[in-house]
């Protein structure tokens, strides 16, 4: 029997301010008269949602602002009641929205691990066993007598994170709690969760903006849109298809406001554009094709030792790879006009998905940027990859072997280079 | 009723941290700490003393001070525990919105942490009958009974009212307003046996006294007030009919009162 069940999910919000009293007398005059009343403005937050969740699966929930996703915990954690439909939930439920919602600033560090612990329904008894091993966790053995008052919102949040998970529950709601303190504690808090999903085998239910960390640690993820499912099952289509939305999304705005470039003055970039192999103009590139990528650029005033740079980045600016023309391409003096310079890359390791440009320009002895423009142009990888490559962004030319049979010429070639 | 008893059974060990976040927060900056509780009846027993001296009050040879302050226990302990937990949903708005435990809680923990503040009450009261060498008799016995009707009626109170402050927060503004009009409907300041005189034998307002009286008798304060009296300063049993109308009132309300709050609680989150 599934863990959780929900029906038909619907949850309507009125739009708008409560209605005065005015409103409201008015209202209950015009029932008596069996005139139509003036009805608020209803929003679906939630509209007809129906799945089903299974013991021990780990469950993303992505979407945009706004798709319903903190909806539908509230309402997994029986927080808020549904319109429309059933919410079914076999177990005990540890809602973890929003760490630190029961921290008071006015107590010490140890006297709100009781009280949090009292507020998630943990025994004292327990909280008492578990007590060296929270504060363990939360870092903040020094502090753990001072006000919470006096807390950064950094350590606050630890405390509460380390509180939260040391509760005993079947399942267990997560909503963004792990974008919280430093990288190391982010790391902590990610095994953490990681311990609980494999090795106890609970029931998690996760709402993340961070798509990355819902594809490693969810079997399966569904999209939310305008409180609809948008798209449910394996994580990596679901989250692709994520990605392709944002990235649509983020090219149109993109397209609309110009790209933020810096620069001197004395040069500029005119155009961009990729060629194919057989040196056709192309939007789109080809996964493991060759392809050369073309600047046109004017110079409106002499330049010597010209170095030129490029790189590749992700929408949400994770740089890639980068690749600049020094030892390769000597220019000693650059003259006033317009020149085109490219670069040819052999055998596009990129996995196909949507990317976008850097490029820089450097000029004289000390290297000084007189261009440097990201986002310059997104373009789409297309292609098909070999189902040895999954994940990542990369295609790695590698083969597998065992060591004691007898093979030869078992090259191994890295690829990774721009 | 049952399921009242039953939540506070299941869930007491929150009740218990929830009851001592309250106390610890509340005077944890302050010198004089829960001291600060009791003052409130204390300074009143004081200022009523000073007024009857203009005044003139029958007190049936027992000294005033005594006879407000038993009134002042139970009656400063309602109006706190109902104040508090006609607001304990409001001011827990960031728990609401996050965590589910039966609301129901949110109003018993106020008057559980005001139950703290009246066993230092009752330390003083100790302290004077001991001063005026008055002793307690057997009577005295029914002091954790009243107690007891004091809290559900208090509770009966706080639940209709948290429930409908979280939709119209002019509930959180009139009931003080609404407290202190009650106290004078009830026998603080003076004794309930001057207001019997007046109606019961004088006959005051006619045809209409006993009328009168027996409404005046639904205030369920009244009962609770004069029971403290009798039972603590005067050493005698408590005044059944003065208490009946309350009970029966306070009785079929509540179970309306904790209906409408279980009924409201399903959209607290979505309100507040």
């Amino acid at each position: 029997m599934a863990i959780i069940e929900v029906n038909h999910l619907t949850k309507e919000y009125q739009l708008g301010h409560l209605t005065s009293l005015k409103e409201t007398a008015l209202n209950t005059l015009r029932r008596l008269t069996f005139r139509p009343t003036r009805e608020r403005e209803k929003f679906k937050a939630l509209d007809d949602v129906n799945f089903h969740i299974e013991e021990g699966e780990v469950i993303g929930i992505i979407g945009h602002n706004g798709a319903g996703k903190s909806t539908l915990l509230k309402h997994l954690a029986n927080i808020s009641k549904p319109t429309k439909g059933e919410v079914i939930v076999r177990g005990s439920v540890a809602p973890l929205i929003e760490v630190g919602a029961g921290v008071n600033p006015e107590l010490t560090g140890r006297e709100n691990i009781f009280l949090n612990g009292a507020i998630l329904g943990i025994p004292k008894r327990i909280i008492k066993q578990k007590l060296d091993e929270i504060i363990e966790f939360s870092e903040l053995e020094q502090f753990i007598d001072t006000p919470v008052k006096r807390y950064s919102s950094g350590m606050t949040v630890k405390l509460g994170f380390s509180i939260a998970t040391s509760m005993e529950a079947d399942i267990l709601i997560v909503d963004e709690v792990l974008a919280v303190g430093d990288l190391a504690f982010q790391r902590k808090c990610f095994d953490r969760m990681e311990e609980l999903i494999k090795r106890q085998g609970k029931t998690v239910l996760l709402v993340s903006h961070n798509i990355r960390q819902i594809q490693r640690l969810c079997n399966r993820v569904i999209l939310l849109d305008h409180g609809k499912i948008g798209m449910e099952g394996d994580p990596k289509r679901v989250c692709d298809n994520f990605y392709e939305q944002n990235d649509i999304k983020i090219k149109n705005n993109i397209d609309q406001t110009q790209t933020r470039t810096i620069g001197s003055g004395e040069i500029e970039l005119v155009g961009l554009y990729f060629l194919d192999t057989s040196d056709q103009k192309v939007e789109n590139l080809t996964y493991n094709q060759n392809c050369s990528i073309h600047f046109k650029i004017r110079v409106l005033e002499k330049l010597d030792e010209v170095t030129f740079g490029f790189g590749f980045h992700t929408t949400d600016f994770l740089y890639l790879t980068t690749h600049n023309s020094e030892e390769q391409l000597k220019i000693n003096n650059l003259p006033p006009g317009e020149h085109v310079i490219s670069c040819k890359i052999k055998k596009l390791p990129l996995m196909p998905g949507i990317y976008t440009i850097r490029f820089g320009i450097t000029s004289g002895q000390a290297a000084r940027t007189v261009y440097y423009g990201e986002s310059l142009k997104h373009f789409q990888i297309v292609g098909s990859v070999p189902i040895t490559i999954r994940d990542g962004f990369f295609a790695l030319d590698a083969l597998w072997i065992q060591e004691n049979n007898k093979v030869t010429d078992a090259k191994v070639n890295s690829t990774v280079q721009a | 009723m049952l399921k009242i008893i039953n939540n506070l059974y299941s869930y007491r060990e929150l009740i218990v941290a929830l009851t001592w976040k309250n106390i610890v927060v509340r005077y944890k900056q302050a010198y004089l700490g829960i001291l600060w509780a009791v003052l409130k009846p204390v300074l009143l027993m004081l200022v009523f003393t000073v007024v009857k001296s203009f005044v003139g009050i029958e007190t049936d040879g027992l000294p005033y001070p005594l006879i407000t302050f038993a009134a002042l226990i139970p009656w400063v302990f309602f109006q706190e525990s109902v104040s508090e937990g006609v607001n304990s949903i409001t001011s827990n708005a960031p728990l609401i919105k996050k965590i589910y435990f039966p609301r129901e809680v949110f109003p018993l923990t106020a008057m559980v942490t005001k139950l703290v503040e009246l066993t230092i009450s009752f330390i003083i009261l100790m302290a004077m009958m001991i001063y005026y060498q008055i002793l307690p008799s057997i009577y005295t016995l029914w002091i954790p009974a009243f107690i007891l009707y004091t809290m559900i009626v208090a509770l009966t109170i706080s639940f209709f009212g948290a429930a409908m402050n979280v939709y119209y927060r002019d509930i959180g503004q009139a009931i003080p307003i609404a407290l202190s009009l009650l106290m004078y409907g009830s026998p603080v300041i003076y004794p309930l046996s001057l207001v019997q005189k007046k109606l019961l034998v004088e006959q005051a307002a006619g045809v209409w006294s006993e009328k009168l009286y027996t409404l005046y008798t639904l205030n369920p304060l009244v009962g609770i007030i004069d029971g403290f009296q009798r039972v603590l300063i005067k050493g005698v049993s408590p005044d059944f009919d003065a208490l009946y109308p309350g009970l029966i009132l306070t009785l079929t309300i509540l179970p309306i009162s904790y209906w409408y709050f279980k009924r409201a609680e399903s959209w607290f989150a979505d309100v507040i």
